[in-house]
């Protein structure tokens, strides 16, 4: 896995490489990155994958001028103007879908196809979302998995280092300033998903506390062809709680699109 | 000295078992909790308590801002300072403080308090504080934006008292084609301002700034903190901005509670004090500072230390009173406390806190009274000529 940084109209952007064949970018979760996961290195066996920390998150900076999700959505279509040599696979976690959501709709220039996993982005009347910033860490563990031996794994990850202890905290304050209010989604995303017109694919824990998998089913209906899988017996986190089974059910539909 | 009456009107008749389904009594408390009818009547109780403060000879009474939570009942603390505007005729009201950056417009209470200082007559003591993070929750305010927010609305609202409008105002987060606030302030340039605090290095570097030299509050916090902050404040002023504060920049806030001896002190008050800490400033720490509310750095500080609003009902009254947190004792036993503390500290405002949690109307009323006959005059008689200066302490 190699690491680099790159730099984006001022911003350090770090990012995590590793893989060949198709370019992957991964868009990471409101809960951040704890290092290169077994996930992400799973991925990389059938795709070259990149996997940046959001501005604000992990090692990337936390430049002043990124406020919301609509300004990280043009700041990674800066990147993909940067980067890509053609057409990439982007696939969201989270608020990571959220991004992608928000990028696909102003431009699908770059995308090869949209993968969302568990996506943040969109509220849908009457369907409560959990809160992931009220709870001390036991009862995050609950919100973001089905099982606890997961969240325990989790939980020791970012205490591996004091520099993961670090960016746990950095994470959430990112998270905080891109999704506080309104919780987890931007009202005025969902009319504009007419407009993303390349291959979809929707994936989730169907033991998602935190955004239920009615989101997923509501994604469905409102972009065009999408497809939705649901991962049984898995929560928020299902990068983490299950790694090889999001990695096969994510590249298996990547696999069978027309290149 | 100034001395203040601080009332935080608590709801007193909170089913004290609450813990039993909820682990606080902010945010997540459902208002079922709230009995109308009780609040009535302890809203016009604790009225009356302030407006006896104001008899009694108080320089100011204070109210302050709270949301959606049983540890105190004033959302909006300008509908009480307005319900005490009229009746209470010579002393200050003091506001402390309200949270302008949590308001998405704070105009409105920059124009809120501009009335209430010109119906009173320039009595308005105006507070501004960030709100301690569970408002965040409440409020749904984000905490990413805290600092930002607080800083921008105070330059709105001190520009729409001083500069004569209509002016624009073009913030990041707050934007005004017309600001041309009706009525303007009694009081010119401004109400004064006074920033109450946890303890805060960051508050301090900006309410002391030259430009500013705001009153500086310690709140609720051990007597080895109120030295430390309120000695940070003149060094702050001294050497980053290059003036010597004034002692009546600085002050400090305490809950007190007096009886004829330190034991029927001890003995009246225990269940009362131990209470507001393990009932009523139930705050876990993640309420209390949401991601983004402190920087990385304050933040690792925090969880380093064990604060009474976030250490539940570990306070107990010894714990309390030994760590110079609550006051209590005789009249002879809290007015030597506080006239040693101006001793060393020089602070020429003080706030007494002399209802909390649960006490009772007629002991309120006593504490109210003895405080006001035994230990006040002496207080308000303090002066510079009584503290002993920076350089006496250093040496110590």
């Amino acid at each position: 896995m190699n690491e680099s940084i790159v730099d984006i109209r001022g911003a350090k952007l770090f990012l995590r490489r590793d893989g060949a064949g198709e370019p992957l970018l991964f868009l990471h979760g409101v809960q951040g990155l704890p290092g290169w996961t077994e996930a992400l290195s799973r991925l990389a066996e059938r795709f070259a994958v990149i996997a940046p920390d959001h501005p604000g998150f992990g090692r990337s900076d936390a430049p002043d001028w990124i406020d919301d999700v609509s300004d990280l959505a043009f700041f990674y279509l800066d990147l993909l103007d940067r980067l890509a040599n053609g057409r990439v696979h982007i696939v969201g976690h989270s608020l990571g879908g959220w991004i992608a959501m928000a990028m696909a709709i102003r431009s699908t220039a770059h995308f090869q196809s949209l993968t969302l996993i568990d996506s943040a982005g969109i509220n849908i009347a009457g369907v409560p979302r959990g809160d992931m910033f009220i709870g001390a860490p036991p009862e995050l563990g609950k919100l973001l998995f089905a099982g606890e031996a997961a969240a325990s794994r989790w939980a020791a990850q970012w205490q591996a280092s004091p520099e993961l202890q670090e960016s746990y905290d950095k994470n959430r304050a990112a998270a905080a300033k891109y999704t506080w209010q309104p919780r987890l989604y931007d009202p005025r995303l969902a009319k504009w998903l007419h407009r993303i017109d390349v291959p979809t694919h929707i994936v989730w824990g169907d033991a998602d506390w935190l955004i239920p998998p009615a989101h997923g089913e509501a994604l469905q209906q409102q972009i065009r062809g999408a497809q939705l899988t649901l991962l049984p017996g898995v929560g928020h986190l299902c990068d983490i709680e299950a790694p090889a089974l999001l990695a096969e059910t994510v590249g298996s539909f990547l696999a069978e699109l027309q290149p | 000295m100034k001395v203040l009456f601080f009332h935080l009107m608590p709801y007193a008749d909170l089913d004290l078992d609450y813990q039993a389904k909820y682990k606080t009594d902010w945010v997540i408390l459902p208002n079922s909790y709230f009995d109308p009818k009780k609040g009535h009547a302890l809203y016009n109780r604790y009225l009356d308590e302030l407006e006896l403060a104001a008899e009694l000879g108080f320089d100011g009474i204070s109210v302050n801002e709270h949301h959606q939570n049983a540890y105190g009942l004033m959302p909006s603390p300008v509908v009480m300072a307005a319900a005490l505007a009229r009746r209470v005729k010579t002393a200050k009201i003091a506001i402390l403080g309200n949270a302008f950056g949590l308001r998405d417009n704070p105009l409105n209470l920059a124009e809120e308090h501009a009335m209430i200082d010109v119906l009173t007559g320039g009595r308005l003591i105006s507070g501004m504080v960030r709100g301690i993070g569970a408002e965040y929750y409440s409020m749904g305010a984000n905490p990413a934006f805290s600092h930002e927010r607080f800083h921008e609305a105070h330059d709105l609202v001190v520009q729409a008292w001083t500069r004569p409008g209509p002016f624009a105002f073009e913030g990041k987060h707050y934007r005004f084609e017309y600001v041309n606030v009706w009525p303007r302030p009694y009081q010119q340039p401004h109400p004064p301002i006074w920033c109450p605090s946890l303890g805060s290095s960051e508050t301090i570097d900006w309410a002391s700034a030259k430009e500013r030299r705001y009153v500086y509050i310690q709140n609720f916090s051990p007597v080895a903190s109120v030295i430390r902050y309120l000695n940070l404040y003149r060094q702050t002023a001294e050497r980053l901005h290059g003036y010597t504060a004034s002692s009546e920049q600085i002050g400090w806030a305490a809950p007190i509670y007096l009886a004829a001896s330190d034991e029927q002190a001890r003995a009246e008050a225990k269940i009362h004090i131990e209470r507001l800490f393990s009932k009523f400033l139930n705050l876990p720490f993640e309420m209390m500072f949401p991601p983004g509310y402190l920087s990385a750095g304050s933040l690792k500080g925090m969880r380093a230390v064990k604060r009474p609003a976030t250490a539940g009902g570990s306070m107990t009254i010894d714990h309390l009173i030994d760590a110079g947190i609550f006051l209590c004792g005789s009249p002879d036993t809290v007015r030597k406390l506080l006239v040693d503390a101006h001793r060393k500290l020089g602070f020429q405002n003080f706030l007494a806190n002399l209802h909390f949690a649960t006490l009772p109307a007629d002991l309120t009323e006593n504490n109210l009274r003895l405080f006001a006959r035994e230990v006040m005059p002496a207080l308000q008689a303090l002066s510079d000529k009584q503290w002993q200066g920076m350089e006496t302490q250093a040496a110590e």
